[in-house]
């Protein structure tokens, strides 16, 4: 179950980049960005970092915790 | 390491293993099978004969001393380079068939029955490269944080597995003796622990497989 809003989907598709191109700008497999974006799986700090940096938009923005 | 290295060493070892075979043949026709058999080396006096036996045991104990340092230097190359420890190692799922090495164990109920021996029921371990097959599948996997977590779960939870079997069966064990027979009792702890320990090496790697594959079934490209 969520324990998380993950808006990473929109973002990505308003930079225009796959999930492949995502995935190898902040070093993790597609799957990882697939899991994501369903928000099953809770990422790092770090990597939440780099895909903020990578889609251009603010981390809270990306990951919304209630 | 380079096809030619490879070569070499393969070609070395072929040598020492040919120079052994020899020097053993010379000495069972022509030196009474000296240093072939058990000896008295309280007693043992040097002839001229005992020196192909020397020499080449000493060439086949340089080579696997030799061996294991290229392979520690290797090893600690790879772990060096970032491009090779950020995937999984290359591993032909067809290994797992090493699992089949595992029924050698069955062979300590034989050799009990004949000499006593029960050492091989440690290779019920075998079973363990079962896991093989799986890590095969994996192989050359780019190991991402998911990837890693996922591997700490699979260890995690083989771990615990392993050792509530160890413990429920040697809780049971230790109630009283099996078949009224202490030697009994701990044969059975030795298979118990074998297999347990062969179980715990395969889950490893078949619950590092089901967490990755169970998350490719889900996905599809956005």
């Amino acid at each position: 179950m969520a324990l998380f809003e993950c808006r990473l989907k929109k973002y990505r598709q308003l930079k225009e980049l796959t999930q492949e191109q995502l995935a190898a700008q902040v070093g993790v497999r597609r799957e990882t960005i697939m899991r994501l974006e369903k928000a099953q799986y809770n990422p790092s700090l770090k990597l939440a970092i780099d895909i903020s940096r990578a889609v251009e938009a603010p981390i809270e923005e990306l990951f919304i915790f209630d | 390491m380079k096809k030619n290295s490879v070569r070499v060493w393969v070609g070395c070892g072929i040598f020492c293993i040919a120079a052994v075979l020899l020097s053993v043949w010379y000495a069972v026709t022509f030196n009474d099978s000296r240093l072939v058999v058990l000896m008295d080396f309280e007693s043992y006096a040097f002839t001229p004969r005992d020196l192909p036996m020397i020499v080449s045991i000493l060439l086949a104990c340089v080579y696997v001393l030799a061996l294991f340092i290229r392979l520690f230097i290797s090893i600690g190359k790879k772990q060096r380079d970032p491009a090779a420890s950020n995937t999984t190692r290359r591993l032909n799922p067809k290994l797992g068939l090493l699992g089949l090495l595992g029924f050698l164990g069955f062979a300590g109920f034989w050799t009990y029955s004949i000499t006593g021996d029960v050492s091989p029921f440690v290779f019920l371990l075998f079973f363990g490269f079962f896991g093989f097959f799986y890590e095969g599948k994996m192989s050359g996997t780019f190991m991402d944080e998911r990837f890693r977590e996922n591997a700490v779960r699979a260890q995690l939870t083989s771990y615990k597995i392993t050792f509530k079997i160890t413990l429920i069966v040697l809780i049971i064990l230790c109630r009283g003796k099996l078949f009224g027979s202490m030697e009994y009792t701990l044969m059975a702890v030795i298979i118990v622990l074998s297999l347990t320990l062969a179980l715990g090496i395969f889950l490893q790697e078949y619950l590092l497989y089901r967490y990755d594959h169970d998350d490719h079934m889900e996905e599809g490209e956005a």
